[in-house]
């Protein structure tokens, strides 16, 4: 167990969980915006994926990695409107489209990489450093003993993930468009007897959520790995649907899960190391603390209904 | 209009089904020669451009077909979910087909259809690589000694930590190892290397830890830079699949240590700055075994209904030891590498394998020898 300290009281560690709840918490505030607005769009996974390997081929292509952040953004965004096309124009059940654009993220991803790039398993040939995003060092904040080594020298990607909370917070409370949306969700009958565009709303939260996704691919594949290779997602689109049901949907709650998830993979890597501990069980560790959580969750909302019941 | 959107949907569905179709049955014509010529098909489940097992297939079908010893068909399966629920349909055709003399399936997702196709079509002579599951009379299965292969690693790996002269190398007896699943076949990667590593220096420490994917390249990363950071390792072997590379990565990242690839060169499939760390890779050479496996059929020495295990000797495994190997291990380490390389292939060594090893001694010495 001493080991286990030692390793735990290192800044890689903490460091390394902003970095694992990063990814996490971008396709999360996606499900936070689409669930605020009623919608609940379970194809963040593929929605990553295919912005994980939009962002390296934008980059590639110019090489510059701003150009592959922002075509990670548009992809998303679009995937989401088509999420948003099949569900409410043409009155698909909104999880069937889903899973289909998850399904589309495996097998369609590698004949897009391809059919672009003539490669099948990853594009780590092309890699070169203009295509990476870039990490900051946080002047003054970088020259504090420990916290610079924790907080300071991440991705720009990952200051953009915490950012977001605030941004998401903002427009979900704090712009004429929050009420809207919020609207939407509750009832959108109502909503629309008082003149809201429904629609329209819906599609912003669907576009947005889908954008979110996408920076989180372009994390995937353009900072946390060097490049894209088929499964890079590897089911943090999954996991960041719990992280929102976890998080009550809301963008702070949510981040705090995020976390707790980062803290909870970050350990389990380190114990990985340690003799005795089965692989196995380790890996099953984030899940757990996933379930716990949820439980929890159910717990407190059953308290809520039985008082308001009383 | 419900017709429609069940169309549009399934179309939608298509285009990941679709993934698997790209660039498939490439057909090779060649050249009549006055001896046999077999007519092969490889099936791949999966597809060309692995840079790995199926491409060294690829290049070996490619050699016997340009001396003009076989003629040969390559259908590419695809990978997903959607495309393995067919594999076993488009083996069953070309086996009805009966124009193949020989069709060549690998690894380890392919052994249940296999089984259940070739009992089938008992005529019809089948050669399934990387893989041991079944013993089947129509069916010829290679295997490659990943042990030996590991242990050629080992010994280069634990023989190059202490070198302090290497910049990056850190004085610490430290190693380690990304393994994809901790299953046999893995850990008789492993079981080699620590055994080549021990022979190596007695007090050597390595770092096993598995992904639990073959895919997830940032959780590789993770891992092995825990190992860097917190343990000290300088080399780290990654052997799980694409998400090896994340160590490969982790290794860059900190530019505290440096990577050993696998299966196949991957320096020749990085980029720059990542092959510029991998100082070598351990190789099983398919493409080899192929061509060593139709010598023996031209020979008159048919396998049918064997499982051969393919070492140094025959060329099955190896080690690359040009490029950086070349450049940056010094000379005492190449005449270990080098003296391990023909302990192996001349039997003087005997590396115990984890595959069948009731005992789980692999599992215990890993356990052993974790820092």
């Amino acid at each position: 167990m001493s080991t286990l300290m030692n390793m735990v009281m290192t800044t890689s560690f903490w460091y390394s969980i902003i970095r694992i709840a990063s990814p996490i918490l971008f396709a999360a505030l996606a499900a936070v915006v689409s669930e605020k607005a009623g919608l609940s769009n379970i194809g963040l996974e593929g929605t990553m994926a295919f912005s994980a390997l939009f962002g390296v081929l934008f980059a590639y292509w110019t090489n510059s990695w701003l150009v592959g952040v922002i075509g990670a953004l548009i992809i998303g965004a679009l995937l989401g409107l088509m999420i948003g096309f099949f569900a409410m124009k043409l009155k698909t059940d909104i999880i069937l489209c889903g899973i289909a654009v998850n399904l589309m993220g495996g097998g369609g991803t590698i004949f897009l990489m391809y059919l672009f790039t003539g490669l099948k398993g990853n594009t780590a040939s092309l890699t070169t450093p203009q295509m990476l995003t870039p990490k900051i060092n946080i002047p003054g904040l970088s020259s504090i003993p420990v916290l610079g080594d924790i907080f300071s020298g991440h991705s720009i990607l990952t200051y953009l993930a915490f950012l977001m909370v605030f941004l998401v917070w903002v427009l979900l409370y704090k712009t004429p468009l929050a009420l809207q949306i919020r609207a939407v969700g509750e009832n959108d009958h109502a909503a629309e007897s008082v003149g809201i565009k429904v629609l329209k709303i819906q599609y912003i939260a669907l576009g947005l959520g889908g954008a979110l996704a996408g920076l989180g691919g372009a994390y995937m594949s353009m900072y946390y790995s060097q490049s894209f290779n088929t499964g890079i997602v590897a089911g943090r689109g999954f996991i960041a649907l719990a992280a929102q049901a976890m998080g009550q949907g809301e963008p702070v709650g949510t981040m705090f899960a995020s976390l707790l998830f980062g803290l909870a993979t970050a350990l389990g890597n380190k114990m990985e190391g340690m003799p005795g501990f089965s692989s196995y069980l380790v890996a099953a560790i984030p899940y757990a603390v996933t379930i716990i959580g949820l439980i929890l969750y159910a717990l407190s909302t059953i308290k809520k209904v039985k008082k308001i019941k009383k | 209009m419900k017709k429609f959107i069940s169309l549009l949907l399934a179309s939608v569905m298509t285009v990941g089904l679709l993934a698997g179709c790209g660039g498939g049955g490439d057909t090779t014509e060649t050249a009549e020669t006055s001896g046999d010529v077999y007519k092969v098909c490889n099936l791949v489940n999966g597809n060309l451009g692995d840079k790995s097992f199926f491409d060294s297939a690829e290049s070996g079908l490619a050699e016997l077909a340009a001396a003009g010893r076989i003629e040969y068909q390559t259908i590419e399966m695809g990978a997903t979910t959607e495309d393995e629920a067919r594999w076993e349909g488009v083996l069953d055709e070309v086996s009805a087909s009966g124009e193949y003399d020989l069709i060549i399936c690998d690894t380890y997702q392919m052994p249940d259809y296999l089984k259940n196709v070739s009992e089938k079509y008992p005529d019809q002579k089948y050669l399934i690589y990387d893989d041991t599951t079944y013993e089947l009379p129509n069916v010829v299965n290679l295997s490659y000694a990943q042990n030996d292969l590991g242990y050629l690693v080992g010994t280069f790996a634990a023989a190059m930590t202490t070198e302090t002269g290497v910049e990056g190398i850190n004085e610490d007896a430290v190693i380690g190892f990304v393994g994809g699943v901790d299953s046999p076949v893995i850990n008789d990667f492993l079981y080699g290397f620590m055994v080549g590593a021990q022979n190596v220096n007695p007090d050597i420490k390595i770092d096993t830890r598995y992904t639990n994917s073959y895919v997830d390249t940032a959780k590789a990363k993770e891992l092995a830079e825990s190992m860097i950071n917190d343990n000290k390792c300088d080399i780290i072997w990654g052997v799980a699949g694409n998400s090896g590379n994340g160590a490969a990565e982790a290794a860059l990242e900190t530019g505290k240590a440096y990577f050993i690839g696998v299966d196949s060169d991957q320096e020749e499939t990085f980029s720059p700055e990542l092959a510029a760390i991998t100082l070598t890779s351990g190789l099983k050479n398919i493409g080899q075994s192929l061509v060593w496996f139709f010598d023996e059929w031209d020979a008159g020495n048919e396998h049918w209904g064997e499982h051969i295990l393919l070492g140094m000797a025959e060329g099955g495994i190896g080690i690359v030891t040009d490029k950086n190997f070349d450049a940056m291990a010094p000379d005492s380490v190449k005449e270990a590498v080098n003296a391990a390389i023909e302990a192996v292939a001349n039997g003087e060594v005997e590396v115990p394998t984890a595959i069948g090893d009731e005992t789980n001694a692999a599992v215990t010495m890993r356990e052993s020898l974790k820092p």
